[in-house]
């Protein structure tokens, strides 16, 4: 079936490169997001099978694959209105419809792999397609964020490569069979711990440019401001997911040894530092890419820091990473519409989103709602559970500090919004043009799911979260 | 005759540390593709087709001449000579470089690991110490390539201190990975220079918070 897969996704790029109709080329894309769908259904009714040496998908490759196959179609679908702004050339789009192809691809491949050295190959290969998608409008800012995310990628990503051949060290003394995942966590108690601790802190610093956290995060926020919002909506999700599983993966390899509660405390520690980050430039920034990128930041390292908690916080981490992901792509989608109606993405220059989009005005705070983790977003039972993991798990100071951080954070985000919703400005009435009120019923759909999973919490789905961590001590 | 290869490459890292003329980037980079590929060729136990061809590929057909030659055309095509002066001078270049080579010598005595190959791996922290130290001193994004590049020569030694480990699959994937980094990158310097008309880190400043 992978193979159908891959093979197939290559033609579609290469098909939707070379077709001269954008609509065309629009629903070639639809057709891959749709393959996605198909390949999650049949790894989730056909789980663990090997699949061309390397992949093998599990119970959190299911959860990842799931929201991927939401997101992209979601993404699909909110580029259609995108490149119908202005005069957008079909070369554009056709690279755009390319590039969105393979990096979706490329993230199937990192959610399904069996093996530490593809799991980088394939990480690496992200790096190189999201660069084609942050391009895409060709301006000053968009070729700014392309090279700094094109070079500081590649240097983190190479710095995650030592980390791997770091692990080659520490299988020295054990009789390891490669370097697949089951091999290495069935032999970690016979690894030295001094390269496997090297060879985390290195995964860490390396792949927190894909999770947006400390100490690699800048390149990951321009990226998402520059490029279209239905770019930033996947960076904002599934990069940032694909991310957490790839740490996840050497976290759980690695957890049965002595170095577990020192890979909580690396987390620790970068996670307070992305929280306290994001909750600097959460109160400074005004613009409104910028806000979501930080928001995701700040996300990205609550949960984290539950994550590093352990107990209940591993159920909560992926629990609300899963929810994030929804709610901040469609976050994504919907500034993408706030930019395209105020032809700007400062937040002093969009007001009374109320009177001028009611349904987006909706969308856009039960966004907000959510982000916030306040009722009813399913959102508010993760973070309960997360602010539960870390106060058993982490020192009552840790605690207090994040339970203000997080304060400030509400603060900082819901003046923002607000005043965009409900604030009035004369000046606003000549420049509205172009709402696309058909995006904003899509986005209420994706509400409603994480409404739903947050406060029935189906069965499932539980099931599902419980089976993907029940490895972790 | 490895010691000596490792020698000549640790001096050749020196020379970049210090150096501001494009083109002598460009040469040492090819000088140590060849390096890399003779070390390799020692290194191996005994010689396999498939693992033969890979470091044929990797070193000498990429390391020493594709990437050399896409980059002579990329700076021809900008009309580059030097990159811009560094925050510090060549001398200082110098003692920084020694430092770094010191120290990674340093470290790799300290692991005290019988399995580790110390030449290989201090060589190796050299490369990626410097390739960081050439990519942050000076302000420009040529110097920023020259500098991954580096570091990625640097990595392949690491491998090498590693032995080989991984199945062949993985390592093609790993270098075709490489081989469209250094492409896209030739490719966004270029428009790089279309959007900005200079290669210099501070016109790169649009976006900030």
């Amino acid at each position: 079936m992978l193979l159908l897969f891959f093979t197939g996704s290559v033609l579609l790029a290469v098909l939707a490169y070379f077709i001269k109709k954008k609509i065309a080329s629009h629903w070639i894309v639809i057709i891959h997001a749709l393959m996605i769908c198909s390949l999650t259904i049949h790894e989730f009714v056909l789980p663990g099978q090997v699949q061309l040496v390397f992949f093998q998908s599990d119970y959190l490759s299911h959860i990842f694959l799931g929201l991927l196959s939401i997101i992209s179609l979601m993404a699909a679908f909110h580029y259609i209105g995108y490149a119908r702004t202005g005069e957008i050339p079909v070369k554009y789009v056709n690279v755009h419809n390319f590039g969105t192809i393979l990096f979706t691809t490329a993230i199937v491949g990192v959610l399904m792999a069996n093996h530490f050295g593809m799991l980088w190959a394939l990480m690496e290969a992200t790096t190189l397609t999201a660069a084609l998608l942050i391009q895409h409008d060709r301006n000053e800012a968009s070729m700014e964020a392309t090279w700094k995310y094109l070079f500081v990628c590649s240097v983190a990503i190479a710095i995650a490569f030592a980390g791997v051949l770091f692990l080659g060290f520490a299988t020295s003394d054990a009789d390891v069979e490669g370097f697949s995942f089951e091999a290495i966590r069935n032999s970690a108690h016979l690894l030295d711990s001094n390269w496997t601790k090297a060879c985390f802190l290195f995964i860490i610093v390396g792949f927190s440019v894909k999770m947006g956290l400390v100490p690699m995060f800048n390149v990951d926020i321009d990226a998402k401001d520059a490029s279209p919002s239905p770019v930033g909506a996947l960076l904002a999700s599934v990069v940032l997911n694909a991310g957490f599983v790839s740490i996840f993966r050497f976290y759980e390899a690695f957890s049965g040894t002595e170095i577990h509660s020192w890979m909580n405390n690396v987390i620790t520690v970068t996670a307070m530092l992305s929280l306290l980050f994001s909750t600097v430039y959460i109160l400074k920034v005004r613009n409104l890419k910028r806000l979501m990128a930080y928001s995701s930041m700040e996300h990205a390292a609550v949960a984290m820091l539950a994550f590093a908690s352990g107990g209940i916080g591993y159920f909560a981490a992926i629990f609300h990473l899963s929810l994030h992901a929804l709610i901040k792509s469609t976050m994504f989608f919907q500034v993408g519409q706030l930019h395209n109606i105020f032809g700007s993405k400062l937040d002093y220059n969009i007001r009374d989103y109320l009177r001028i989009n009611p349904i987006g005005a909706l969308v856009l705070l039960a966004c907000l709602l959510s982000i916030l983790a306040l009722p009813p977003s399913g959102m508010f039972i993760s973070e309960v559970m997360m602010l539960e993991a870390i106060f058993v798990g982490q020192p009552w100071w840790l605690m207090l500090l994040t339970f203000v951080l997080i304060l400030f954070i509400i603060y900082g985000m819901s003046k923002r919004i607000l005043a965009i919703i409900y604030e009035k400005s004369p000046s606003n009435g000549a420049q509205i043009q172009n709402i696309r009120r058909w995006e904003s019923l899509l986005q209420i759909g994706v509400i409603l799911i994480v409404f739903y999973i947050g406060f029935v919490k189906p069965h499932f789905i539980v099931s599902i979260i419980q089976s993907a961590v029940e490895s972790l001590p | 005759m490895i010691n000596f290869l490792i020698i000549i490459f640790i001096v050749t890292l020196l020379y970049m540390a210090k150096n501001e003329i494009i083109k002598q980037y460009i040469f040492i980079l090819a000088l140590q593709g060849f390096l890399l590929f003779f070390i390799a060729v020692l290194e191996l136990n005994q010689i396999e087709v498939g693992q033969f061809t890979l470091i044929l590929a990797e070193t000498l057909f990429f390391k020493g001449i594709f990437v050399p030659v896409f980059l002579s055309r990329l700076v021809k095509r900008n009309q580059l000579k030097r990159n811009y002066k560094g925050l510090l001078s060549g001398n200082a270049s110098i003692f920084v470089g020694t430092l770094i080579v010191i120290l990674s010598f340093s470290m790799a005595h300290a692991l005290h690991d019988e399995h580790l190959e110390i030449k290989y791996f201090a060589a190796a922290i050299s490369a990626i110490g410097i390739g960081f130290y050439v990519a942050i001193n000076h302000k420009d994004i040529i110097s920023h390539l020259i500098g991954f590049l580096i570091i990625e020569n640097g990595i392949f030694l690491l491998s090498l201190a590693l032995g080989g480990e991984m199945p062949m699959f993985v390592n093609a994937a790993i270098l075709l990975d490489i081989f469209t980094t250094v492409l896209i990158m030739g490719i966004f310097f270029g428009r790089i220079r279309e959007y900005f008309h200079d290669a210099h880190t501070d016109k790169l400043s649009k976006l900030k918070d």
